[in-house]
C-alpha cells in the first residue's frame, strides 16, 4: 500500500495499427519475458487470422469479445463475526477491462492448437459468437454472485 | 547547403539522437536509412512520429536524424526527444503543447547499476536463516 495518496493510473499509448489502447494492453498481457516485439507479431498475427476466418474486421471481432468477457459481478470473501462470506460486489469499469484481458489471455494459453497466434484468434472468435472457455468463466463468475446474492447486504 | 535547417539533440536511455529538420516534403531518414527499414516496428514509427503529428507539421520537413547507442526502443525515445527540440527552434510557439505532452522532458529512467552483495540492482539472493 502506497503511504502517500493514491497511485496513479499509467496510460498506454494507443496501439499502432488499429489506435486502440485496449489492443496496447493487450499486447502487454500477451508479452511474456518483457519481448513485446514478440509478443506484437502474435497479436497482430492473431487479428489476420481473423480477418480470414470470419472476414469481418478484427478489430470490431476483439472489441465484441471484450464486450462479452467483461464481467459485471463477482465475489469478494469478507470475514463477519468469525465467518467467511462471498459477499457479491459490482466491478470497477477498469477491473472490468483487465479481468476481460487476463482472462482471455490465459484461457487462449490453455487451448490445443498449435500456435499462440491460432490460440488467441479462435479464442477471441469464439468469445465473440459468446462461447468458449472465457465466456465459461465470465459466467461462473456471474453465478458465483448469483449464488451468493443473499449475503449482499454485507458490502462494504 | 543554402538551405535553412533546425537542429535539435534528443536523448533517452543510453541513445543519443542528431536530429535535423530541413524544410521539405517529409522524408525521415535514420542513419541514411527510411524509418521504417531502421526500426522495423510500427510501435517504434509511431514514437518517432509523435512530436509532428501533434504540431502538424508531418509532410513539411525533411527528417534527418544520426542516432547512436542503446537499443531501438531508447533510440525511437532520443529521435522523438531531438525532433521536439528541433521544432522548439523552428517556431516556439509549439512549446504550450510539446511540453504537456511531455516530449520535452528528458526522461531520466536509466539503467540502475548492479551493487555487491546483489544479485542485480535490487534482487537479493534468498535470504537463509542458517
Amino acid at each position: 500500500m502506497p503511504r502517500k495518496g493514491p497511485v496513479t493510473k499509467r496510460d498506454v499509448l494507443q496501439d499502432p495499427v488499429y489506435n486502440s489502447k485496449i489492443v496496447t494492453r493487450f499486447v502487454n498481457k500477451v508479452m511474456l519475458d518483457g519481448k513485446k516485439s514478440v509478443a506484437e507479431n502474435i497479436v497482430y498475427d492473431a487479428f489476420d487470422i481473423i480477418r480470414a476466418k470470419t472476414g469481418k474486421d478484427p478489430l470490431e471481432v476483439f472489441e465484441t469479445a471484450m464486450k462479452n468477457v467483461m464481467p459485471v459481478l463477482e465475489v469478494r470473501a469478507r470475514r463477519v463475526g468469525g465467518a467467511n462470506y462471498q459477499v457479491p460486489i459490482e466491478v470497477r469499469a477498469d477491473r472490468r477491462l483487465s479481468l476481460g484481458i487476463r482472462w482471455l489471455v490465459n484461457y487462449s494459453r490453455l487451448r490445443g492448437e498449435k500456435t499462440m497466434r491460432e490460440r488467441l484468434a479462435a479464442e477471441l472468435i469464439d468469445a465473440s459468437n459468446n462461447t468458449g472457455a472465457t465466456i465459461k468463466k465470465k459466467e461462473d463468475t456471474h453465478k458465483m454472485a448469483e449464488a451468493n446474492k443473499a449475503f449482499a447486504h454485507y458490502r462494504w | 547547403m543554402a538551405l535553412v535547417t533546425y537542429y535539435g539533440t534528443g536523448r533517452r536511455k543510453t541513445s543519443v539522437a542528431r536530429v535535423r529538420l530541413v524544410p521539405g516534403e517529409g522524408n525521415i531518414l535514420v542513419n541514411d536509412r527510411t524509418i521504417a527499414e531502421y526500426f522495423g516496428r510500427k510501435t517504434l514509427e509511431l514514437i518517432v512520429k509523435q512530436p509532428l503529428n501533434l504540431t502538424e507539421t508531418l509532410g513539411k520537413y525533411n527528417v534527418l536524424i544520426k542516432v547512436e547507442g542503446g537499443g531501438p526502443s531508447g533510440q525511437a525515445g532520443a529521435v522523438r526527444h531531438g525532433i521536439s527540440r528541433a521544432l522548439l527552434k523552428v517556431d516556439a510557439e509549439y512549446r504550450p503543447s510539446l511540453k504537456k505532452a511531455g516530449f520535452l522532458t528528458r526522461d531520466p529512467r536509466e539503467k540502475e547499476r548492479r551493487k555487491y552483495g546483489l544479485k542485480k540492482a535490487r534482487k537479493a539472493s534468498q535470504f537463509s536463516k542458517r
